[in-house]
């Protein structure tokens, strides 16, 4: 564990001892999360809901907790990253994909960071055919109500995943479905005057996703979603 | 549709395995390369690697294709899969063996340790239960522990030492414990995994992947859906704050652990 906080280090040893005094023999329960559950909660795209029911598991299970980790471990190594890229066939993707949800509440970062991860020689993949991105519609700006989010069709998309941000980044809402609008459900409590972000994925071909801008919206004053 | 998938799905095994190789061997290799550094273990667990995926005509890859809805990438699937068999390629057999020599120049007790905590998979304290009730009766738990570090730090400095860090449990606390009496550490244990229990689940895993696992906080943001590496500072400092409190009131001190 790195600290900001060097006095933290002094403060919490005892409790650091204990937790890793703690340790336990690994074994496997039916409960244990399958690779394609550990893969997405490593690489952070396991949505809220899902996320929500793997965590008591993760609470008590060393094995599944080790193994979430160690793969993240994987991807955060540089090599690894590198041929992840290279395999995919679009440099950079996963970097904008693993940053985005820290970076929704500064949206302007996205407009000038990505053009310059693309310009960027250095690991470049080969050259791919031009992927058709969704084209948010509706809500953007300030608007009246937001009950639905709406986008423009891609030619060959058979799927899209949809994800709400709050400014500062909290995943509020993540969907998948084959239409091109969802109805936010009633939990989604909107705040008026409190920018929110968000972007749509088309899938485009087998484990292929091309994502929207990330793009803002508030509600005017007084009139509540 | 990707060139292997298509040729699996028209019924080609042999040559969706090709083209799949194509594009994904050198993925492979950095994720083994990843968990294993010597060159002979890389070559072997890609070997194992290549049998386990290419078994009953492409099985795993087939069921993956098959599944109509994915949570992950299949780049990221593919590299969770290749650590587990590259784990269980060490922790069995050719890679068990292998792994075996890594003890060969320990001495007796901790080559004992050795087997128990990295080949076997036993906690630490089942370890000292078993080698006490071995030849070894009277290894204080104190002169236990200071076996156990020294293990520790001979088998994870060398060739072997990221994947032998993966097949071990967390390492031991630095300083010794002279607690006369084994019950004592059981209740004391018992109390922190108590005290442990009573956080959120989200909570807990916060604290045990940032801790224990020693995952940095921006990856445990990610993994746990929040904002940023601040907010799991906040969430991590005010449950350690919490579990310091009552192990506190309880008179816990490093000696009881």
């Amino acid at each position: 564990m790195t600290d900001p906080d060097p006095a933290a280090r002094d403060r919490f040893d005892l409790v650091r001892r204990a937790l890793v005094a703690l340790e336990a023999s690994e074994t496997t329960t039916p409960d244990c999360l399958d690779d394609d559950t550990i893969a997405a909660h490593a690489e952070g795209t396991l949505d809220a809901a899902a996320r929500a029911a793997v965590l008591p598991h993760l609470a008590t299970c060393r094995r599944c907790r080790a193994a979430v980790a160690s793969v993240a471990h994987a991807l955060a190594d540089p090599a690894v990253l590198r041929e992840i890229s290279r395999a995919d066939g679009a440099a950079g993707r996963r970097l904008w994909r693993i940053a985005l949800p820290a970076a929704a509440a500064a949206a302007i970062l996205v407009a000038i960071g990505l053009p310059r991860w693309g310009s960027d020689d250095r690991h470049r993949a080969p050259p791919q055919p031009v992927v058709q991105v969704p084209t948010p519609l509706a809500p953007i700006g300030v608007v009246a109500e937001a009950s639905a989010l709406r986008w423009a069709a891609v030619a060959g998309a058979d799927r899209y995943r949809l994800t709400l941000f709050d400014a500062g980044g909290r995943v509020l809402y993540e969907a998948q479905l084959g239409d091109t609008a969802v109805a936010l459900p009633d939990s989604i409590s909107l705040i008026p005057d409190h920018p929110y972000l968000w972007k749509v994925e088309a899938r485009t071909g087998w484990d292929r996703w091309s994502a929207s801008e990330l793009v803002q919206f508030s509600i005017a004053r007084g009139l509540l979603r | 549709m990707d060139d292997w998938v298509a040729e699996l799905q028209a019924g080609k095994p042999e040559s969706a395995w090709d083209r799949f190789l194509d594009r994904y061997r050198r993925l492979i290799f950095s994720a083994i390369r990843h968990y294993a550094q010597d060159y002979d273990d890389v070559m072997d667990v890609f070997a194992q690697v290549c049998e386990a995926l290419r078994a009953d005509d492409l099985r795993r890859l087939r069921c993956y294709v098959d599944q109509t809805d994915h949570r992950a990438r299949f780049s990221t699937w593919l590299v969770t899969v290749v650590r587990h068999l590259t784990i269980d390629w060490f922790r069995h057999r050719d890679g068990r063996r292998r792994i075996s020599t890594v003890a060969e120049r320990l001495p007796p007790l901790q080559r004992r340790i050795f087997e128990h905590v990295f080949l076997d998979r036993r906690s630490h304290a089942e370890a000292y239960e078993l080698i006490r009730t071995g030849e070894t009766r009277d290894l204080s738990f104190k002169e236990y522990q200071a076996e156990l570090r020294a293990t520790y730090r001979a088998v994870t400095n060398g060739r072997r030492g990221g994947v032998l860090r993966e097949l071990g449990a967390p390492p031991p606390p630095d300083v010794e414990s002279d607690s006369p009496h084994y019950a004592d550490r059981r209740e004391a244990r018992e109390f922190i995994a108590r005290a442990l229990g009573a956080l959120s689940d989200e909570d807990r895993v916060a604290v045990e992947l940032h801790v224990v696992e020693e995952l940095p906080a921006a990856d445990v943001a990610r993994l746990l859906g929040l904002p940023n590496a601040k907010a799991v500072y906040n969430r991590v400092y005010r449950a350690l704050e919490l579990l310091r409190g009552q192990f506190e009131r309880a008179g816990l001190s490093r000696e009881d652990l």
